[in-house]
């Protein structure tokens, strides 16, 4: 139980993947224009995430190793995480179309998200159980999601404000993201 | 170097593997695709719902659901010109795209307007009311016509088909208020917010007064809507706490008038939308019928005319029998 949730901790605080570890930096700039887009594409990062570490995990122990596979894992690993993003796109579709139409081409790029084969590789290097690699994969698209809602909420509040022109738009954004990075760094050491 | 035969076991067994997981993938996504099949766009029935319903064509289609379906596939959103920049802004909104000015190659935003049919001039010819798509003219053939004034769009479609030029389409005179719209508001030399929140204390209606102001000055109505705009009783208590002096008051009352608009027009959109369709309805029975009658007068030009004749021979005589027998 400790193990988990130190494992939670870590994914979501400590190591962040946005902001210290910087994988998935597309999506954290691409839609965090807006805080119901940021929530919409927080949630499909957190389902496709967790099942692909699952169905990854489950691939590397039951078909990977005993054939002997393990240099395969790569093209596996991408090969599950395009069917969960396939299957997340087709049930959306159907379920909540406007977030559909919202996150448009974010949605099949979360199968190039760097976080998604990330966490699969990172589950196999750190020789995670079944369990620890279903929750570490939670705990960074917890983290992921975190990070993502609370930087496009100050996103909607610059949004407001009186910017320098040559700092409008991406300029302050990256600057907002960069001091954010900062603020996530005080936690390195805690587990 | 010949193939040998533990090189080729070799070589097979990722390939088998991959394929083996590659149809097992493809097997279960074939499933869930045809378990999440869509039966039609959820999407064109929102963004219908935002347009102005006029169905006047301006846009270059023939209303405004197929308007609708082309933007949810793709086209632009800056076509509709009775809808102005209100509704391109709410649509921006829905489809998250950035908001365009109006492309003004398809007609003026101009002010509101309602056909008006000279009476003293009208002939009675009933020509312009299926040209109406909401069926706001009133009239029989060789009576005099009139226009249900709530009704009418403002579309211009009946105009073309009048005969006699007797309609006209006559501004409807904006209603008017003394309250500053936001623009105005913002374009006045006025000091920043500095979130002290002094505001927030003297509310006797616990909103809070200055995340309601940005909403309002952002124009975000929606925003504004869910921080309670609308529980505001305008007393005027934040205005007086203010160290920026913000008219907090004023920018809330621009935004109620601005929502109160939107929301009529919203109302207005819905009964022009009803009317559209009840008219297609018509339109479409009353051709089946006349397309019934057609064929009764074929079936009986085929049967010839002296057959028709002793038909009505025939029933006459029965009509005379039918009325003797009493007697």
């Amino acid at each position: 139980m400790t193990d988990i949730i130190l494992i939670l901790v870590g994914a979501i605080l400590v190591n962040n993947f946005v902001l210290t570890q910087f994988l998935g930096l597309c999506p954290f700039m691409g839609v965090s224009g807006k805080v119901e887009t940021a929530v919409g594409m927080s949630a499909a990062t957190l389902f496709v995430l967790t099942l692909a570490s699952a169905f990854s995990y489950l691939v590397f122990q039951y078909l990977l190793v005993p054939l002997g596979l393990e240099y395969l894992k790569t093209i596996s690993f991408i090969v599950v995480i395009a069917a969960v993003v396939s299957m997340t796109e087709i049930i959306m579709h159907k379920t909540s179309p406007l977030l559909y139409r919202i996150l448009g081409i974010f949605l099949p790029l979360i199968t190039s998200n760097c976080a998604v084969l990330g966490v699969a590789l990172l589950n196999i290097n750190q020789s995670h159980s079944f369990a620890q690699s279903v929750f570490y994969g939670f705990g960074a698209a917890l983290g992921f999601s975190l990070v993502l809602i609370l930087f496009s909420a100050l996103r909607e509040k610059l949004a407001l404000c009186d910017i320098p022109e040559p700092f409008q738009g991406a300029a302050i954004a990256m600057i907002t993201a960069g001091l954010m990075s900062l603020a996530f760094m005080g936690f390195s050491g805690m587990v | 170097m010949p193939l040998s035969l533990p090189m080729l076991t070799s070589l097979l067994t990722p390939v088998l593997a991959l394929l083996g997981l590659g149809l097992a993938i493809g097997a279960v996504l074939g499933f869930v695709a045809k378990k999440f099949r869509l039966e039609s766009d959820p999407v064109v029935t929102r963004i219908n719902d935002l347009l102005p319903q006029t169905q006047c064509g301006q846009c270059g289609y023939p209303g405004c659901k197929p308007y609708a379906e082309a933007i949810a596939a793709g086209d632009v959103i800056n076509k509709c010109p009775p809808g102005g920049e209100s509704t391109i802004s709410q649509l921006a909104d829905l489809l998250n795209i950035p908001a365009l000015p109006l492309d003004e190659s398809y007609g003026q935003p101009g002010v509101k307007k309602v056909a008006f049919i000279r009476e003293a001039e009208c002939i009675g010819c009933a020509k312009c009311i299926p040209a109406c798509p909401v069926d706001a003219i009133l009239g029989a053939p060789k009576y005099m016509h009139t226009v249900i004034e709530s009704e009418c769009t403002g579309c211009d479609l009946c105009i073309e088909p009048c005969p006699v030029d007797c309609i006209d389409l006559m501004p409807l005179e904006p209603y008017t208020t003394p309250i500053k719209t936001v623009e105005e508001l913002n374009n006045e030399e006025i000091l920043a917010c500095i979130n002290c929140a002094l505001c927030v204390d003297e509310c006797p209606v616990d909103i809070l007064p200055h995340e309601l102001y940005w909403a309002c000055r952002g124009n975000d109505l929606a925003g504004a809507e869910t921080l309670k705009l609308m529980h505001c009783i305008e007393c005027g208590k934040c205005d007086r706490v203010c160290p920026s002096s913000i008219p907090l008051v004023e920018y809330y009352q621009a935004a109620m008038q601005s929502l109160n608009t939107q929301q009529t027009e919203k109302v207005q959109a819905g009964n022009a939308k009803q009317r559209f369709e009840l008219h297609q309805q018509r339109m479409e029975t009353l051709k089946i019928e006349e397309e019934q009658r057609r064929q009764k007068r074929a079936e009986l030009a085929k049967k010839g005319p002296q057959s028709q004749t002793k038909d009505t021979i025939l029933a006459a005589l029965e009509r005379v029998k039918s009325k003797k027998k009493p007697n």
